[in-house]
């Protein structure tokens, strides 16, 4: 686990005991340098003026020859438990006088060495010239072992490990003591935080512990909480408004349909009623009293009759256009080819015309409502079929092409065509370019092909120059 | 008017329609047993045999009703529901009379049990049409009697 | 020349030193002993202090004497040669009788005559003159320093009173090496 990783308590516990640990060891080290230091300082200083000492007691013993006072001199050092050797040679720099009494000569060096005391090998030994009067006498050797030294280090480490363990624990109880004054507030921010962020209740509030940085976050915090809170209740009250005002618009939407629908349904039964009287009695009328009518008569039931089957097709047609007002548009994949195809070879059956020649591109496939783009192909190609005109030929081409993210389909004729200066009429309802006797029609084909490509969101659109045919386009989105 | 052998129940409230209808039947001579009502309450007094019909036999039920839909007082609606809510009356065919095969009524009427429909006029096209769904055969068997 | 002297002097001195015991057994050549003596003698101007007055200036000489029979022959006077006590050139000379020793500072008593030495001793009282004598009853006759030869080693005997009441003040390393002498009357 990463430090970083850590929790913030066990953060701030490690590095308390981390820097007072370092901070421990370093004073140690340095405690434990100098007295080291000091005390081969001190012991060296101890030995050298005990070198004098004795250097100086012995001169008599040396000049006199007498050694066995020089031996008694030495004997003396006994009472300095660290000397290990000590030995008094003569000016000559033969061994004199030795101490302890019984060591083998052959532990003393055979020659007096150099003025000075120097530690060797955890001893520390050194030569001290005996004079007298600024004459040379002979050489002191001494010869101490550091064991006191050691002995001391030992018991300062033992005090410093001890030292050490109890500021450890100290440390550690003091650091987790401590550590809570700074962890406890942040934890219980962060309790708070999570709570909010959990349950989505922002009406909760931090507590304030403390008045430093953390004190300051805390009332960031409550203070963060107390716009959201009041932002979620203008949101709130906003949306509540707005489900309303949504629940209003549905509401008489709804009701708007139903007036419309049922009006749909009024016009069709009531106007059907009076006509479908006409029609019928007209129809009665030829039947049975064809022989009492003279020529004139009889034109007259047939201009009725005409004029009724017009009025139920303008009925019929209005009611077909209203209806898509109200009709879902399902989405689904239109396979073009095999739908234009159907749409062709049923107008090739019925068409009582002979001389048309319709050419169908591959087409590319679409989205949406399979009977209503049907019903698009239906108006445009029974449109160019019956706007042929008096050509010997009628040709019809069908086809399509992609167009930024649309495809474009259009049916192209060479009938009479219409003045592009009529266009803005081209696909309203009831609107028509072309008189009744020329081309029968109810004027609402196009109006519904716009409708149903407009419910589709894409566009309908034409080109035409008069009697050089028109083409009629359309956009779906692609697949 | 013999009311006990009736065999088709004409409910319907417009003369002219009904005159139509009765016509059209008429001429392809199946029309002996034909009686007219003009709006769904005669309807079902005349179903249920009370009120002015109180004299007439329960039991001999219409062979086939034509009903309209569009009436004053009790309509189309109104009517089918009773006689398809009672076990007496509930397995005769009802066939609706409607003016245009768009009217959203038809679905309902279907869900309450009527039988077909035919869009007016009747013409006996039409007619036949709707009575060989029901499998009335006989009907048109009968015609030339 | 000094250097050459010095040399020349501290080996012989160190040959007595190294071989004294072996000298000093022989018994033979009195001569050698009177080496050690004499190199003893030298030494002891080393651990002695003299009053100031005792000295006329700075520079003037510690007189080493020798009171009758010069039994030292020139090795004495070849010890000191060149050797100085803080600034005081040492110095030989020859006394025959006690009358001679004007100005001296230490006296090597030698008199072929016994019971010569307490009118000696007497004669030089009050005096800060460090007497030195190998005369049994030196020290009994009131003189300050005896030599002995004990296991074979030649060794001395200190009577501080006398030298306390001549002024000489005894180095306590000297002390150390020498047998106190305590005369008993007082």
């Amino acid at each position: 686990m990463l430090f970083k990783d850590l929790p913030i308590q066990k953060k701030l516990m490690g590095v308390i005991i981390l820097i007072s640990g370092i901070v421990l060891l370093v004073t140690c080290a340095a405690f434990f340098t100098y007295e080291v230091f000091t005390f081969r300082q001190t012991t060296t200083r101890q030995l050298s003026t005990l070198g004098e000492i004795i250097a100086t007691n012995s001169t008599a013993a040396l000049v006199f020859d007498d050694q066995k006072n020089a031996n008694e001199i030495l004997a003396a050092l006994k009472a300095e438990r660290h000397i290990t050797l000590a030995g008094l040679y003569n000016k000559e720099g033969k061994l004199f006088a030795q101490y302890p009494a019984a060591t083998l000569p052959g532990a003393f060096p055979p020659l007096p060495g150099k003025e000075g005391y120097r530690f060797e090998n955890s001893y520390l030994l050194g030569f001290q010239p005996v004079t007298q009067g600024g004459k040379h006498l002979g050489t002191l050797y001494l010869k101490s072992d550091m064991n006191a030294m050691y002995e001391r280090l030992w018991l300062y480490s033992g005090i410093t490990v001890l030292v050490i363990i109890v500021s450890f624990l100290l440390a550690y109880v003091l650091s987790k003591a401590l550590q809570k004054r700074i962890s406890i507030p942040i934890l219980s921010l962060a309790e708070t935080a999570k709570a909010i962020s959990d349950r989505q209740d922002y009406s909760v509030r931090a507590t304030k512990l403390s008045n430093d940085e953390l004190g300051a976050l805390t009332d960031a915090l409550n203070q963060m909480l107390t716009q959201i809170q009041k932002q979620n209740l203008e949101i709130t009250s906003f949306n509540q408004q707005l489900e309303q005002k949504v629940t209003e618009r549905t509401n008489e939407l709804q009701l708007a349909n139903k007036e419309l629908e049922s009006f749909t349904y009024s016009v069709s039964h009531d106007l059907r009623a009076p006509l479908r009287g006409i029609n019928s009695y007209t129809k009665i009328l030829e039947e049975d009293y064809v022989d009492k009518l003279d020529n004139d008569g009889k034109k007259i039931i047939e201009v009725i009759l005409r004029s009724s089957k017009r009025m139920g097709e303008l009925i019929d047609d209005l009611l077909a256009f209203s209806r898509l007002g109200r009709k879902e548009v399902t989405r689904n994949d239109i396979h073009m080819d095999a739908l234009v195809k159907g749409v062709t070879d049923d107008f090739m059956l019925i068409s009582v015309k002979n001389n048309i020649e319709i050419n169908i591109q591959p087409l590319l496939p679409a989205v949406g409502d399979q009977a209503l783009v049907k019903q698009v192909w239906v108006n445009l190609i029974s449109n160019a079929i019956k706007y042929a005109g008096k050509k010997t030929k009628t040709l019809i081409e069908i086809g399509s092409y992609p167009k930024e993210n649309r495809n474009v389909y259009y049916v192209k004729d060479n009938g009479v065509g219409f003045d592009m200066k009529y266009y803005a009429k081209l696909f309203g309802v009831f609107q028509r370019l072309h008189s009744n006797e020329e081309f029968e029609g109810t004027g609402v084909g196009l109006a519904i092909t716009h409708r149903i490509i407009q419910k589709h969101h894409g566009e309908v659109w034409a080109e035409s120059k008069l009697n050089e045919g028109a083409t009629f386009y359309f956009s779906l989105q692609t697949i | 008017m013999d009311t006990h052998a009736i065999e088709i129940l004409i409910v319907e409230d417009s003369m002219d329609d009904a005159n139509l209808t009765i016509r059209s039947l008429k001429k392809n001579n199946i029309a002996n047993n034909l009686y007219h009502v003009k709006d769904g309450a005669e309807a079902l007094d005349f179903i249920f045999a009370q009120g002015n019909y109180s004299s007439r036999s329960k039991s001999a039920n219409p062979k086939l009703i034509l009903l309209d839909l569009k009436m004053p007082k009790v309509n189309g609606v109104e009517v089918l529901e009773k006689i398809k809510g009672n076990p007496a009356t509930k397995t005769i065919p009802v066939v609706i009379l409607t003016s245009s095969q768009e009217d959203p009524d038809i679905k309902r009427c279907y869900e309450l049990g009527a039988n077909s429909y035919v869009t007016k006029p009747v013409e006996f096209e039409g007619f036949v049409k709707a009575v060989k769904e029901l499998g009335f055969y006989w009907m048109i068997l009968n015609k030339a009697l | 020349m000094a250097i050459l002297k010095k040399i020349t002097g501290s080996f012989h001195m160190a040959l007595l030193l190294v071989c004294s015991t072996v000298f000093l057994s022989a018994q033979t050549s009195v001569t050698r002993e009177y080496q050690v003596k004499a190199a003893f003698i030298f030494n002891f101007t080393q651990f002695v202090e003299w009053p100031e007055n005792s000295f006329s200036g700075n520079q003037s000489p510690l007189i080493i004497g020798v009171l009758g029979q010069n039994p030292f022959g020139s090795f004495l006077e070849e010890t000191v040669l060149g050797e100085k006590m803080n600034g005081h050139p040492l110095i030989v000379k020859y006394y025959n009788n006690v009358e001679e020793v004007k100005s001296c500072h230490i006296l090597f008593v030698n008199l072929p005559e016994t019971n010569k030495e307490e009118e000696v001793n007497a004669a030089l009282k009050g005096r800060s003159i460090l007497t030195v004598s190998d005369a049994p009853g030196f020290m009994q006759a009131g003189g300050m320093i005896r030599f002995f030869t004990k296991n074979n080693k030649i060794q001395f005997q200190i009577n501080l009173e006398a030298t306390k009441y001549a002024n000489l003040v005894i180095s306590s390393k000297l002390l150390r090496l020498a047998e106190i002498f305590t005369s008993g009357k007082k």
